[in-house]
Protein backbone atom coordinates (compact mmCIF):
# COMPACT_ATOMS: atom_id res chain seq x y z
CA UNK A 1 0.00 0.00 0.00
CA UNK A 2 1.28 3.41 -0.82
CA UNK A 3 0.83 6.32 1.47
CA UNK A 4 1.35 9.76 0.07
CA UNK A 5 4.15 11.00 2.22
CA UNK A 6 5.12 14.62 2.53
CA UNK A 7 8.80 13.99 1.85
CA UNK A 8 10.48 15.78 -1.02
CA UNK A 9 10.17 13.91 -4.26
CA UNK A 10 9.92 10.41 -2.90
CA UNK A 11 6.96 8.51 -4.24
CA UNK A 12 7.28 5.58 -1.90
CA UNK A 13 7.12 5.77 1.82
CA UNK A 14 5.09 3.16 3.58
CA UNK A 15 3.11 4.93 6.24
CA UNK A 16 5.20 4.33 9.31
CA UNK A 17 2.19 3.43 11.33
CA UNK A 18 1.69 5.78 14.23
CA UNK A 19 -0.12 8.95 13.30
CA UNK A 20 2.40 11.61 14.11
CA UNK A 21 5.37 10.23 12.20
CA UNK A 22 5.78 11.36 8.64
CA UNK A 23 8.02 9.39 6.32
CA UNK A 24 10.51 12.23 6.04
CA UNK A 25 13.79 10.80 4.87
CA UNK A 26 16.86 10.99 7.01
CA UNK A 27 19.56 13.48 6.13
CA UNK A 28 21.94 11.16 4.24
CA UNK A 29 25.12 12.70 5.63
CA UNK A 30 24.01 11.76 9.13
CA UNK A 31 24.45 8.10 8.35
CA UNK A 32 28.16 8.73 8.27
CA UNK A 33 28.27 9.49 11.99
CA UNK A 34 25.31 7.76 13.54
CA UNK A 35 25.87 4.58 15.52
CA UNK A 36 23.89 2.73 18.12
CA UNK A 37 24.26 4.66 21.39
CA UNK A 38 24.47 1.43 23.35
CA UNK A 39 26.97 -0.61 21.38
CA UNK A 40 28.48 2.18 19.25
CA UNK A 41 28.19 -0.13 16.29
CA UNK A 42 26.97 0.88 12.82
CA UNK A 43 23.30 0.94 11.95
CA UNK A 44 21.38 -0.03 8.88
CA UNK A 45 18.81 2.32 7.46
CA UNK A 46 15.58 0.50 6.72
CA UNK A 47 13.63 2.53 4.21
CA UNK A 48 10.43 0.55 4.53
CA UNK A 49 9.89 1.39 8.18
CA UNK A 50 12.07 4.52 8.26
CA UNK A 51 14.14 3.14 11.08
CA UNK A 52 17.77 2.66 11.93
CA UNK A 53 18.40 -0.97 12.74
CA UNK A 54 21.08 -2.49 14.91
CA UNK A 55 21.06 -6.08 13.71
CA UNK A 56 23.30 -7.41 16.48
CA UNK A 57 21.19 -6.19 19.37
CA UNK A 58 17.97 -6.52 17.46
CA UNK A 59 16.71 -3.01 18.02
CA UNK A 60 15.36 -0.32 15.77
CA UNK A 61 15.45 3.41 16.30
CA UNK A 62 12.59 5.36 14.75
CA UNK A 63 12.98 8.43 12.59
CA UNK A 64 10.25 10.93 13.21
CA UNK A 65 9.84 14.08 11.14
CA UNK A 66 13.30 13.47 9.76
CA UNK A 67 14.82 13.43 13.25
CA UNK A 68 16.30 10.10 14.33
CA UNK A 69 15.37 9.18 17.88
CA UNK A 70 18.54 7.65 19.29
CA UNK A 71 17.37 7.26 22.86
CA UNK A 72 17.72 3.58 23.78
CA UNK A 73 14.46 3.56 25.75
CA UNK A 74 12.57 4.57 22.64
CA UNK A 75 13.98 1.82 20.46
CA UNK A 76 11.84 -1.05 19.39
CA UNK A 77 13.08 -4.61 19.58
CA UNK A 78 13.06 -6.35 16.24
CA UNK A 79 13.53 -9.92 17.43
CA UNK A 80 9.94 -11.03 17.86
CA UNK A 81 8.00 -10.59 14.63
CA UNK A 82 6.20 -7.30 15.10
CA UNK A 83 3.98 -5.73 12.47
CA UNK A 84 5.96 -3.25 10.38
CA UNK A 85 4.26 -0.26 11.99
CA UNK A 86 4.00 0.56 15.60
CA UNK A 87 7.36 2.05 16.48
CA UNK A 88 7.23 3.00 20.13
CA UNK A 89 6.84 6.66 20.92
CA UNK A 90 8.66 7.97 23.97
CA UNK B 1 14.34 17.90 33.78
CA UNK B 2 12.62 16.61 30.65
CA UNK B 3 9.30 18.15 31.53
CA UNK B 4 10.92 21.46 32.40
CA UNK B 5 12.24 21.73 28.89
CA UNK B 6 9.12 20.41 27.28
CA UNK B 7 7.14 23.26 28.70
CA UNK B 8 9.97 25.69 28.21
CA UNK B 9 10.73 24.84 24.57
CA UNK B 10 8.32 27.15 22.86
CA UNK B 11 9.05 30.18 24.94
CA UNK B 12 12.76 29.40 25.23
CA UNK B 13 14.05 32.17 23.08
CA UNK B 14 11.74 34.81 24.52
CA UNK B 15 12.64 33.80 28.06
CA UNK B 16 16.34 33.84 27.32
CA UNK B 17 16.09 37.34 26.03
CA UNK B 18 14.10 38.62 28.98
CA UNK B 19 16.04 36.85 31.68
CA UNK B 20 19.44 37.83 30.44
CA UNK B 21 18.33 41.14 28.99
CA UNK B 22 19.46 39.91 25.62
CA UNK B 23 22.99 39.35 26.84
CA UNK B 24 22.80 35.62 26.18
CA UNK B 25 23.15 36.49 22.50
CA UNK B 26 26.46 38.16 23.18
CA UNK B 27 27.68 35.19 25.21
CA UNK B 28 26.83 32.85 22.36
CA UNK B 29 28.49 35.14 19.83
CA UNK B 30 31.64 35.13 21.93
CA UNK B 31 31.56 31.34 22.06
CA UNK B 32 31.48 31.01 18.29
CA UNK B 33 34.13 33.68 17.85
CA UNK B 34 36.33 31.84 20.26
CA UNK B 35 35.74 28.69 18.26
CA UNK B 36 36.78 30.56 15.12
CA UNK B 37 35.68 27.74 12.84
CA UNK B 38 37.11 27.50 9.38
CA UNK B 39 35.07 26.17 6.44
CA UNK B 40 35.02 22.40 6.47
CA UNK B 41 34.63 22.17 10.23
CA UNK B 42 32.38 19.48 11.63
CA UNK B 43 30.57 20.63 14.73
CA UNK B 44 28.53 18.64 17.21
CA UNK B 45 26.29 20.90 19.24
CA UNK B 46 24.88 19.03 22.20
CA UNK B 47 21.83 20.17 24.11
CA UNK B 48 21.55 22.73 21.35
CA UNK B 49 17.83 22.22 20.88
CA UNK B 50 16.69 25.49 19.44
CA UNK B 51 19.77 25.92 17.29
CA UNK B 52 21.29 29.12 18.66
CA UNK B 53 24.87 27.92 18.41
CA UNK B 54 24.30 26.03 15.17
CA UNK B 55 22.97 29.09 13.34
CA UNK B 56 25.80 31.26 14.58
CA UNK B 57 28.29 28.64 13.44
CA UNK B 58 26.79 28.56 9.97
CA UNK B 59 26.77 32.35 9.70
CA UNK B 60 30.38 32.54 10.82
CA UNK B 61 31.60 29.90 8.43
CA UNK B 62 29.64 31.43 5.58
CA UNK B 63 31.24 34.81 6.06
CA UNK B 64 34.71 33.31 6.34
CA UNK B 65 33.98 31.38 3.16
CA UNK B 66 32.78 34.50 1.35
CA UNK B 67 35.98 36.29 2.20
CA UNK B 68 37.96 33.28 0.99
CA UNK B 69 36.07 33.22 -2.29
CA UNK B 70 36.45 36.95 -2.80
CA UNK B 71 40.18 36.65 -2.30
CA UNK B 72 40.30 33.80 -4.75
CA UNK B 73 38.24 35.64 -7.35
CA UNK B 74 40.60 38.57 -7.19
CA UNK B 75 43.39 36.22 -8.13
CA UNK B 76 41.35 34.84 -10.99
CA UNK B 77 41.45 38.07 -12.98
CA UNK B 78 43.78 36.51 -15.52
CA UNK B 79 41.79 33.39 -16.27
CA UNK B 80 39.92 32.81 -19.50
CA UNK B 81 36.13 32.69 -19.41
CA UNK B 82 36.36 28.97 -19.95
CA UNK B 83 38.42 28.49 -16.83
CA UNK B 84 36.21 30.71 -14.75
CA UNK B 85 33.07 28.91 -15.89
CA UNK B 86 34.64 25.58 -15.00
CA UNK B 87 35.62 26.67 -11.54
CA UNK B 88 32.06 27.76 -10.86
CA UNK B 89 30.95 24.24 -11.48
CA UNK B 90 33.37 22.65 -9.10
CA UNK B 91 32.74 22.28 -5.44
CA UNK B 92 35.16 25.09 -4.82
CA UNK B 93 32.32 27.55 -4.61
CA UNK B 94 30.16 25.80 -2.07
CA UNK B 95 28.97 28.46 0.27
CA UNK B 96 29.58 26.49 3.43
CA UNK B 97 32.69 24.76 2.23
CA UNK B 98 31.65 21.36 3.58
CA UNK B 99 31.09 22.60 7.09
CA UNK B 100 28.45 20.73 8.96
CA UNK B 101 26.72 20.93 12.27
CA UNK B 102 24.81 18.17 13.99
CA UNK B 103 22.49 19.34 16.72
CA UNK B 104 21.85 16.72 19.37
CA UNK B 105 19.34 17.18 22.14
CA UNK B 106 17.47 14.86 24.46
CA UNK B 107 14.25 16.78 24.14
CA UNK B 108 12.07 16.32 21.09
CA UNK B 109 10.20 19.59 21.56
CA UNK B 110 13.39 21.62 21.64
CA UNK B 111 14.61 19.91 18.46
CA UNK B 112 11.35 20.45 16.65
CA UNK B 113 11.39 24.09 17.65
CA UNK B 114 14.96 24.35 16.39
CA UNK B 115 14.19 22.64 13.12
CA UNK B 116 11.25 24.95 12.57
CA UNK B 117 13.37 27.98 13.36
CA UNK B 118 15.94 26.79 10.85
CA UNK B 119 13.28 26.57 8.20
CA UNK B 120 11.87 29.99 9.04
CA UNK B 121 15.29 31.60 8.99
CA UNK B 122 16.27 29.83 5.77
CA UNK B 123 18.99 27.49 7.03
CA UNK B 124 18.98 24.30 5.05
CA UNK B 125 22.29 22.79 4.13
CA UNK B 126 24.90 21.56 6.54
CA UNK B 127 22.49 21.15 9.41
CA UNK B 128 21.17 17.93 10.96
CA UNK B 129 19.10 17.13 14.02
CA UNK B 130 19.36 14.10 16.26
CA UNK B 131 17.47 13.08 19.36
CA UNK B 132 20.08 11.72 21.71
CA UNK B 133 21.43 11.61 25.24
CA UNK B 134 24.64 13.49 26.05
CA UNK B 135 25.63 10.68 28.41
CA UNK B 136 25.26 8.10 25.64
CA UNK B 137 25.90 9.76 22.29
CA UNK B 138 24.84 7.93 19.14
CA UNK B 139 27.98 8.92 17.29
CA UNK B 140 31.07 7.05 16.31
CA UNK B 141 34.50 7.73 17.82
CA UNK B 142 36.85 10.41 16.56
CA UNK B 143 34.36 12.09 14.31
CA UNK B 144 33.94 15.76 15.16
CA UNK B 145 36.26 18.76 15.04
CA UNK B 146 34.40 20.68 17.71
CA UNK B 147 31.94 19.75 20.44
CA UNK B 148 29.90 22.50 22.01
CA UNK B 149 27.41 22.47 24.80
CA UNK B 150 25.85 25.78 25.66
CA UNK B 151 23.77 26.03 28.81
CA UNK B 152 23.09 22.34 28.66
CA UNK B 153 25.63 20.51 30.74
CA UNK B 154 24.24 21.63 34.06
CA UNK B 155 21.09 19.67 33.23
CA UNK B 156 22.94 16.43 32.64
CA UNK B 157 22.65 13.94 35.49
CA UNK B 158 26.10 12.41 35.03
CA UNK B 159 28.31 15.24 33.87
CA UNK B 160 31.35 12.97 33.96
CA UNK B 161 29.72 10.64 31.45
CA UNK B 162 28.84 13.53 29.15
CA UNK B 163 32.44 14.73 29.30
CA UNK B 164 33.73 11.25 28.50
CA UNK B 165 31.37 10.98 25.57
CA UNK B 166 32.49 14.40 24.38
CA UNK B 167 36.06 13.18 24.47
CA UNK B 168 35.20 9.99 22.62
CA UNK B 169 33.44 11.57 19.65
CA UNK B 170 36.01 14.29 19.09
CA UNK B 171 38.79 13.80 16.58
CA UNK B 172 42.33 14.00 17.89
CA UNK B 173 43.05 17.70 17.86
CA UNK B 174 39.38 18.38 18.40
CA UNK B 175 38.12 21.04 20.77
CA UNK B 176 35.62 20.92 23.58
CA UNK B 177 33.80 24.15 24.32
CA UNK B 178 31.29 24.62 27.08
CA UNK B 179 29.33 27.77 27.75
CA UNK B 180 27.63 27.58 31.11
CA UNK B 181 26.56 29.52 34.14
CA UNK B 182 29.28 29.67 36.71
CA UNK B 183 30.25 31.34 39.96
CA UNK B 184 30.63 35.00 40.71
CA UNK B 185 33.43 35.72 43.12
CA UNK B 186 32.84 39.44 43.52
CA UNK B 187 30.62 39.71 46.62
CA UNK B 188 28.66 42.74 45.49
CA UNK B 189 27.87 41.39 42.06
CA UNK B 190 27.09 38.07 43.67
CA UNK B 191 24.47 39.61 45.95
CA UNK B 192 22.84 41.47 43.07
CA UNK B 193 22.91 38.35 40.93
CA UNK B 194 21.26 36.28 43.67
CA UNK B 195 18.60 38.89 44.14
CA UNK B 196 17.91 38.97 40.44
CA UNK B 197 17.92 35.20 40.10
CA UNK B 198 15.62 34.38 42.95
CA UNK B 199 13.33 37.38 42.91
CA UNK B 200 13.05 38.39 39.28
CA UNK B 201 13.55 35.33 37.13
CA UNK B 202 10.77 33.08 38.41
CA UNK B 203 8.42 36.04 38.20
CA UNK B 204 9.42 36.60 34.59
CA UNK B 205 8.86 32.91 34.06
CA UNK B 206 5.36 33.18 35.40
CA UNK B 207 4.52 36.33 33.48
CA UNK B 208 5.96 35.33 30.14
CA UNK B 209 5.67 31.57 30.09
CA UNK B 210 3.12 30.98 32.81
CA UNK B 211 5.57 28.73 34.55
CA UNK B 212 7.15 29.70 37.84
CA UNK B 213 8.41 26.25 38.77
CA UNK B 214 10.47 25.58 35.67
CA UNK B 215 12.30 28.83 36.05
CA UNK B 216 12.87 28.30 39.71
CA UNK B 217 14.37 24.96 38.72
CA UNK B 218 16.62 26.73 36.25
CA UNK B 219 17.88 29.12 38.88
CA UNK B 220 18.55 26.31 41.32
CA UNK B 221 20.35 24.20 38.73
CA UNK B 222 22.65 27.15 38.11
CA UNK B 223 23.54 27.36 41.80
CA UNK B 224 24.23 23.63 42.00
CA UNK B 225 26.66 23.59 39.14
CA UNK B 226 30.36 23.35 40.11
CA UNK B 227 32.47 26.53 40.01
CA UNK B 228 35.08 27.26 37.38
CA UNK B 229 38.07 25.43 38.84
CA UNK B 230 36.10 22.38 39.85
CA UNK B 231 34.54 22.05 36.44
CA UNK B 232 37.95 22.53 34.87
CA UNK B 233 39.20 19.56 36.90
CA UNK B 234 36.28 17.44 35.75
CA UNK B 235 37.10 18.23 32.14
CA UNK B 236 40.71 17.27 32.72
CA UNK B 237 39.56 14.02 34.29
CA UNK B 238 37.83 13.14 31.06
CA UNK B 239 41.17 13.32 29.29
CA UNK B 240 41.22 16.80 27.85
CA UNK B 241 44.38 18.87 27.70
CA UNK B 242 45.06 22.59 27.84
CA UNK B 243 41.84 23.10 29.73
CA UNK B 244 41.07 26.64 30.66
CA UNK B 245 38.16 28.96 31.13
CA UNK B 246 37.15 32.48 30.35
CA UNK B 247 34.76 34.33 32.64
CA UNK B 248 32.09 36.43 31.06
CA UNK B 249 29.96 38.98 32.87
CA UNK B 250 31.88 38.75 36.15
CA UNK B 251 31.68 34.98 36.18
CA UNK B 252 27.95 34.75 35.79
CA UNK B 253 28.86 32.72 32.74
CA UNK B 254 32.08 30.96 31.78
CA UNK B 255 33.44 29.33 28.66
CA UNK B 256 35.52 26.24 29.38
CA UNK B 257 37.74 24.90 26.64
CA UNK B 258 39.78 21.73 26.27
CA UNK B 259 41.54 19.76 23.58
CA UNK B 260 41.75 16.09 22.74
CA UNK B 261 45.26 15.24 21.73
Amino acid sequence: RRAASGSQGQGQGSGSGSGSSSAQPLEPSLLRFLVCPLSKRPLRYEEATNELINEELGIAYPIIDGIPNMIPEAARTTRKKPPAEGSKQP
Amino acid sequence: VYQVFESVAKKYDVMNDSMSLGIHRVWKDILVHKMNPSPGTLLLDVAGGTGDIAFRFINYVRSVRERQLQRRLRHHQNLSWQEIAESYQEDKFKSLGDSQVVVCDINKEMLKAGKQKAQDLGYSEGLSWVLGNAEELPFDDDKFDVYTIAFGIRNVTRIDLALEEAYRVLKPGGRFLCLEFSHVSNPLISRLYDLYSFQVIPVLGEVIAGDWKSYQYLVESIRRFPPQEEFKAMIEDAGFFKVDYQNLSFGIVAIHSGFKL
